[in-house]
């Protein structure tokens, strides 16, 4: 009993110290409360409007045919495109198309009523920009909408000139119909798609970058030892690790429940998991990146500045190793074993599927056994390198 | 050459860096690390056999068939074929599929008697790419299936082949991708990230080094330079110009040289365009540096400005669709012109005519240097006249 409680007055003194630390240093203060409220803020702002509307685009027309004329008009009614230009020649809009003023072009052949008429293949010429996917994807979205539509008019027509007229001539059609549905992000926004993975990743840098920024403070004033109270053995050091991540966890649970559950809820990301099985999935989660981000500091880190000099710009590399832009599957396989060393990767991913795709906690299971792997392994090597500082004194002199 | 303050500045910067050469080693080697990441990880182009299921509800011959024709396509692949909705659904929630085609019970029969059995197509678009391209393979193979009925169908009525294609297609799209006909995703992001990474970490190292030296006290810097600020920032900042410029150049010759991203333009614009780049990053750093006396505060506050450089430079979700705020908040940042300036040279081949609005943007960030300059000769001021008030106070004690 005696030694329970020996054990917990051990974990409630670093503890203690630990948010005076915490709470003193504008710095960290910074990094733990600002930053993972601005980021989700701003980006979710930034990503307001999920898709291209209204995209600018230019037509040549060359045909000037009564089909032209409809396709054209039907393309000025979808939400994706805007007719800003109609050129009379392929130099014209290609100008247009260098100066930014239009993202693609629509070139109707001299001969596509003539091959209307003869009852073949029409062609259309779609130019698209491909500086950024996001005008291609909207090119293609509103003009293959009209594109169907408009085939199936034509087509009606030359069934029914064939001699197949009402359900026949629908049936003939179209054999096999085909209806979508896209779930999870139905309208295939960026700002569904990017967010989700965004608000855990400022959650995993920030604990991680404030976590290194102590470490570095502490060996930068030669009080590595001093965040080891001196009576603690070396067997029972251990509870440092834990009373420190104690700090952390109570300043950022408040934290994952703003940016994961509230800020995605006020800005209608989708959601469909509860927020019960989120906290549950974020425990160990954050527990890993803590551990993982005091083995990184106690043995790295030697001044308080460098850990933003050499980790931060890594965030968007992290992001790419998540597989949220290209699936783990599809990866090189050393890049998937590397990914596996930031609890980001199996973060992002769960959160994801927890949240966006209404995955129950069984269907994540893969995820949370590596997250608590993460844990285990990140926790005895912070308590080993800890240790080290300790009995070998090493690492704390410069 | 030993009379110019910036010289004088520049060796001493020189002589620190090869002195302690640790972390232009680290800054180094991550950038290279990103590289490879980047390079080796899109070398296909785009995320090739993409895992799809298949609800076969119908275990037809029809149905069969189109299981083996979508495994055959390269995009694709067929991870399982389904008994029912509710495991493709599952597996969809856990990642193991991207998309599924559900083909009801009876379908064969249904095609065979004229009344048009319905597909349904479900694709996860939480993961965007892999979600779209699996999308795009299946609504593909979806209208092949239909068409080849359609063909069956009408080629047995005695219509000429002529006559199908016109019948099945009537009007179809020749897309043309400028610059980028194989739509690979690697020429599209490693052309932006790329210089983003390099023009991110100089903005860092610059405000690191700024911010070091205020530690050890802006004096024996300052003296270097002859008391001008401005020198001091110049002289401080050029080593780092020179090395992430280099770094830069480097790897956009790897980019359009070896690997043979398209390149259209001019290729002096595209040089100059990236050494304006760092330089304009080494400038927001040095006015972040210069400005705040705080060395931990400083390197937050350039942290939390460049984490959003990747997503303003307008490469992923175009900044015209963005809020209006946004659109003119982008134009603090050097990347976005850097982006601009390469999309009208390298991919349409434009020359100082379209561009010149966003070299004179680059170069206008120098601006921010100057008013750092002016920052530090007025800090030291302060600094010495407190200095010699307290040596007054202290004689007159």
């Amino acid at each position: 009993m005696n030694k329970i409680r020996l054990i917990l007055y051990d974990i409630w003194e670093v503890l203690s110290t630990e948010v005076r630390r915490v709470f003193r240093d504008s710095t960290v203060l910074l990094i733990f409360f600002i930053a993972p409220l601005l980021y989700p803020l701003v980006f979710c702002m930034m990503y307001e409007y999920e898709n291209v509307e209204h995209l600018p685009v230019a037509v040549v027309d060359e045909a000037r045919c009564r089909e032209s004329k409809r396709f054209i008009h039907k393309m000025e009614a979808t939400p994706e495109l805007t007719v800003a230009y109609r050129c009379c020649t392929m130099a014209e809009a290609e100008r247009l198309m260098q100066t930014g003023d239009i993202r693609a072009i629509f070139l109707f052949p001299k001969d596509f009523s003539q091959r209307i008429a003869e009852r073949r293949t029409a062609h259309i010429g779609v130019f698209s920009d491909m500086s950024s996917f996001y005008y291609y994807k909207a090119a293609l979205l509103g003009s293959n909408a009209v594109l169907i539509d408009e085939m199936h008019t034509i087509e009606l027509e030359r069934y029914g000139d064939a001699g197949v007229t009402g359900e026949d001539a629908q049936s003939q059609m179209m054999p096999i119909a085909s209806e979508e549905r896209t779930l999870f992000n139905p309208s295939g926004g960026y700002g569904s798609f990017f967010l989700p993975a965004l608000m855990v990743l400022v959650l995993h840098q920030t604990l991680f970058l404030g976590i290194c920024l102590l470490c570095g403070d502490a060996r930068e004033n030669r009080r590595s030892l001093q965040i080891i109270p001196a009576r603690l053995r070396v067997r029972s050091i251990h509870r440092v690790t834990l009373g420190r991540a104690l700090c952390y966890i109570l300043i950022y649970v408040p934290l994952c429940i703003l940016d994961l559950w509230l800020i995605p809820r006020w800005f209608h990301l989708p959601q469909l998991g509860n927020l019960y099985n989120i906290l549950i999935f974020i425990l160990p989660f954050l527990l890993a990146v803590i551990f993982f981000g005091m083995t990184v500091g106690n043995l790295f880190v030697r001044q308080k500045i460098t850990p933003m000099l050499c980790f931060v710009f890594f965030s968007l590399a992290l992001f790419f190793l998540t597989g949220m832009v290209w699936p783990q599957d599809s990866m090189p396989k050393f890049w998937l074993w590397f990914s596996y060393i930031f609890p980001s990767t199996p973060g992002v991913q769960g959160f994801v599927k927890l949240s966006s795709m209404g995955a129950e906690l069984s269907e994540v299971s893969r995820e949370y056994l590596t997250l608590w792997i993460q844990a285990g392994v990140y926790f005895a090597t912070a308590t080993i390198s800890l240790i080290l500082i300790k009995k070998f004194k090493i690492f704390n002199l410069q | 050459m030993k009379r110019y303050p910036i010289f004088r500045v520049f060796r001493r910067e020189v002589g620190l860096l090869i002195a302690s050469p640790r972390y232009l080693l680290l800054l180094t080697a991550g950038v290279l690390l990103v590289f490879v990441l980047f390079a080796t990880m899109t070398s296909e182009g785009q995320p090739l056999r993409l895992p799809v299921g298949v609800v076969d509800l119908d275990g037809s011959y029809l149905s069969r068939r189109i299981c083996h024709e979508l495994d055959a396509t390269p995009g694709v692949r067929v991870e399982r074929v389904y008994q029912n909705h509710l495991e493709a659904r599952r597996d969809m929630q856990r990642g193991k599929i991207f998309a599924f085609y559900e083909i009801p019970k009876g379908t064969y029969n249904e095609v065979l008697q004229f009344k048009s059995p319905r597909f349904v197509l479900y694709n996860n678009s939480a993961y965007l790419l892999a979600g779209t391209l699996c999308y795009k393979q299946l609504a593909t193979m979806g209208m092949l299936a239909t068409g080849a009925v359609q063909r069956e169908v009408l080629r047995k009525k005695g219509f000429s082949e002529e006559e199908i294609m016109g019948l099945i297609q009537p009007v179809a799209f020749e897309t043309h991708n400028i610059r980028n006909p194989w739509i690979n995703y690697g020429i599209y992001l490693m052309t932006t990230l790329i210089p983003a990474v390099i023009a991110f970490v100089a903005l860092m190292h610059t405000g690191y080094t700024i911010a070091r030296e205020r530690k050890r006290g802006l004096r024996s810097w300052m003296k270097k330079a002859g008391g001008n600020g401005l020198y001091a920032l110049l002289g401080k900042m050029l080593p780092y110009t020179l090395w992430y410029s280099l770094l830069a150049l480097t790897a956009n010759l790897v980019m359009f040289g070896l690997m043979r991203f398209p390149m259209e333009g001019n290729w002096g614009l595209m040089v100059l365009s990236t050494i304006l780049l760092v330089w304009a990053a080494q400038c927001v750093g040095a006015f972040i540096a210069s400005c705040l006396t705080d060395a931990p505060l400083t390197m937050s506050v350039c942290a939390l400005y460049s984490a959003m450089s990747f997503s303003l430079s307008g490469f992923s979700f175009p900044i015209d669709s963005m809020p209006g705020f946004f659109q003119s908040f982008s134009w603090l940042y050097p990347i976005r012109h850097y982006f601009l300036n390469y999309s009208h040279i390298a991919i349409y081949g434009g020359g100082l005519h379209e561009s010149w609005p966003q070299f004179c943007a680059l170069l206008a960030f120098s601006i921010l240097t100057v008013a750092g300059g002016a920052m530090l000769q007025w800090q030291l001021k302060v600094d010495n006249r407190r200095r010699s008030e307290k040596r007054g106070k202290e004689v007159a004690v």
